[in-house]
């Protein structure tokens, strides 16, 4: 087997109530704090001034927080730095916040804020804004994070490209639940990017 | 060496009729599939767009009532492809789905037929696979109106990239639903007539629903076109307007036709959405790439927008333009509405064809760029 | 009219998600767009639904929904002068 090429510079995983840089803590709150409180408190403690956060869906924020913890660590991003994510459940939180909306059989609702939320993709775009990534954007529905999938995909794309970085991996948030690991990869790295590298990372905060 | 990839077939099923050549001939002759819909499911006031008569899919595949309308139409696109080219199921073969929303139409919908949770995209991935006993997981792609497109290029990357694969299809679909609708009405982005892509009066878009099925091969058939080259890059401005400047679709275009070897382009199939800004923005971008005096188009006045279809609908018409020479016009254009000029096209054209751009844009800022080119 | 006013910066900061400011923050004759307070094109969106759920008015003129939503002020005497 050929040495990997690309490494993994940093990751993060936001697991219900804990967000983890490369597996130290920046953050862990008491598990009855809802997902909402949560993530303002992550924010609060990022010491950002982006009003713009508060304007975001769950799935968005979370989103923000990993990709700003992972800047810290490993960044600047490139401006081409592709964003190659998943998950399971697209963007279910405000899919279901605007179906409620439009059913509603008192008062039918439909509010543009909550639309634009409605698309997956959304994540990528608020990330590009902050970070300035004028990038390739792939938003992949998987039923679980399949790194077998994403880590050939990634490579071949770092591989045809002059594009020497990407962010990819897997963004699950629930109503009251995360299930996010991201990862910042490129050329240099302590560990490779290689599917049982990224499996033993998902697994082992199990 | 990387091995080149071309589209083999393809399907439409779309208002205008099933089948791709169908569709392509009433482009020709000025057909549009966009009417006056006045529906309470879809909004309390009347809307024009463009939608699947029951009649076209009712009854038409196995155990009917286990599959919603939108699985209904991808599985009898994908059957006409497999039939047509007698395409394996097996380990060899791909499959990629582009849907913006998906069965989106069940959630809380108190005239929903199924359970919510079949709302979930990898839920209609697992129904399509199982209909087919294919033995590759769907690869489902949802990346706003750029999908269609870029589920294309996905496939394009995987068959280069793997010997393990040999084919590949690729299918684009949504439906029009309440929830799509009102989203649209909140953004005040629906015209309040047919719409008029790059038109100086334009005034919105209209919606649209269509299945386009593409068959993607390393093997260069009678009739396939090259997938030549793709360019992606995403605007960094704002999550639903789209850049002033282009920069996004700008920078796509660039690297497509980097990638491409600076062909000559024959026409463009742009994304056309007739909103006022859509419009002005694609035609930054395409003047800023010097692409002002190229023939273009957008199919929109034709489908309406397709979203999670249009990239890929789009693209199949236009590779009928290459494959029988003819340019269609680009429908609902009276007088020029841009900042920068374009040269739409107003008459269908009889020309040798061999290589066009497609281009698309979607919410979130993402942008995409394709040449075609025909073998 | 002050009423109105403070009811209408309540609204703005809870409808748009303006987390970090209060009602005392929001001036009668600040800004909303651009250099003031720094809304954009989806909050303009918002408020025209906010005007036809709360106040009943239809707003469908983008042009005219950019000197309504100049500042609080500006939204206040156009709702006294159309609500229903």
């Amino acid at each position: 087997m050929d040495a990997p090429s690309y490494h993994i510079q940093s990751y993060c995983m936001i697991r219900d109530r804990t967000i983890a840089v490369n597996g130290t803590t920046f953050l862990k709150t008491n598990a009855d704090l809802t997902l909402a409180d949560f993530l303002k408190s992550a924010y609060r403690q990022l010491d950002i001034d982006y009003p713009k956060f508060h304007k975001m869906d769950s799935l968005c924020k979370a989103v923000l927080i990993a990709a700003e913890l992972m800047d810290r660590t490993s960044g600047p991003y490139a401006s081409d730095t592709a964003l190659i994510f998943s998950n399971r459940s697209s963007s279910y939180l405000s899919d279901n916040k605007h179906a409620t909306g439009i059913f509603d059989t008192e008062n039918p609702t439909a509010s543009p804020a909550t639309f634009v939320y409605t698309l997956p993709n959304i994540a990528l775009g608020e990330i590009s804004i902050r970070h300035q990534l004028h990038s390739e954007n792939v938003f992949f529905i998987f039923d679980r994070y399949l790194p077998e999938f994403l880590v050939p995909y990634t490579n071949a794309a770092l591989d045809d490209k002059p594009i020497k970085s990407a962010i990819g991996g897997w963004v699950e948030i629930g109503e009251h639940t995360c299930d996010l690991l991201l990862y910042h990869i490129g050329k240099s790295g302590d560990i490779p990017h290689t599917v049982a590298e990224l499996k033993r990372i998902y697994n082992e905060h199990e | 060496m990387k091995a080149e990839v071309f589209i083999a077939g393809d399907c439409i099923i779309s208002p205008l009729g099933t089948g791709s050549r169908r569709n392509f001939e009433k482009l020709l002759l000025g057909e549009t599939a966009i009417s006056p819909i006045d529906d309470p499911a879809l909004a309390d006031h009347p809307i024009h767009a463009a939608r699947i008569a029951d009649n076209q899919w009712v009854g038409k595949i196995r155990n009917p009532q286990h599959y919603t309308r939108l699985e209904t139409l991808f599985i009898l696109a994908i059957q006409q492809l497999i039939d047509a080219h007698r395409i394996p199921v097996d380990e060899r073969t791909l499959v990629l789905l582009s849907t913006t929303k998906g069965n989106v139409s069940l959630l809380h919908n108190p005239a929903a037929q199924f359970p919510p949770t079949r709302v979930h995209l990898s839920a209609m991935a697992h129904e399509i696979q199982r209909y087919f006993g294919f033995a590759n997981q769907p690869i489902t792609i949802s990346n706003a109106c750029i999908s269609g497109a870029l589920a294309l290029s996905v496939a394009r990357q995987l068959l280069q990239y793997n010997e393990a694969y040999d084919h590949a299809l690729v299918i684009g679909g949504d439906e029009i639903s309440k929830f799509i609708v009102s989203g649209f009405d909140a953004f005040q982005a629906l015209s309040d007539g047919r719409c008029r892509p790059f038109d100086r009066d334009r005034n919105g878009l209209n919606l649209g629903e269509a299945i386009a099925a593409a068959y993607v091969s390393k093997n260069a058939s009678d009739g396939a076109i090259c997938i030549k080259a793709a360019g992606s890059s995403n605007d960094a401005n704002h999550i639903s307007g789209p850049s002033r400047t282009g920069e996004g679709l700008y920078r796509s275009i660039c690297e497509a036709m980097r990638l491409a070897d600076d062909p000559m382009l024959d026409f463009i199939s742009a994304h056309g959405t007739a909103t006022v800004y859509n419009d002005e923005m694609e035609a930054i971008a395409l003047h800023r790439c010097g692409l002002s005096e190229t023939p273009l188009h957008s199919l929109k006045a034709y489908y309406g927008h397709t979203l999670g279809a249009s990239g890929l609908l789009e693209t199949i018409l236009g590779l009928h333009s290459l494959r029988t020479n003819q340019l269609i016009p680009s429908l609902g254009f009276q007088h020029p509405g841009t900042s920068k000029p374009l040269n739409v096209i107003t008459q269908p054209l009889a020309r040798p064809l061999k290589t066009f751009l497609k281009t698309a844009s979607g919410f979130g800022g993402c942008n995409i760029a394709m040449v075609f080119e025909k073998v | 009219m002050s009423e109105l006013t403070e009811e209408l910066k309540a609204k703005i900061i809870s409808q748009l998600n303006l987390e970090d400011l209060t009602v005392d923050d929001l001036d009668d004759n600040t800004p909303l767009f651009g250099n003031g307070l720094g809304l954009d094109s989806i909050d303009a969106l918002e408020l025209i639904v906010m005007l036809d759920k709360s106040y009943g008015i239809k707003l469908s003129d983008p042009k005219e929904g950019r000197k309504v939503f100049e500042t609080v002020q500006t939204m206040a005497d156009f709702i006294e002068a159309n609500r229903k």
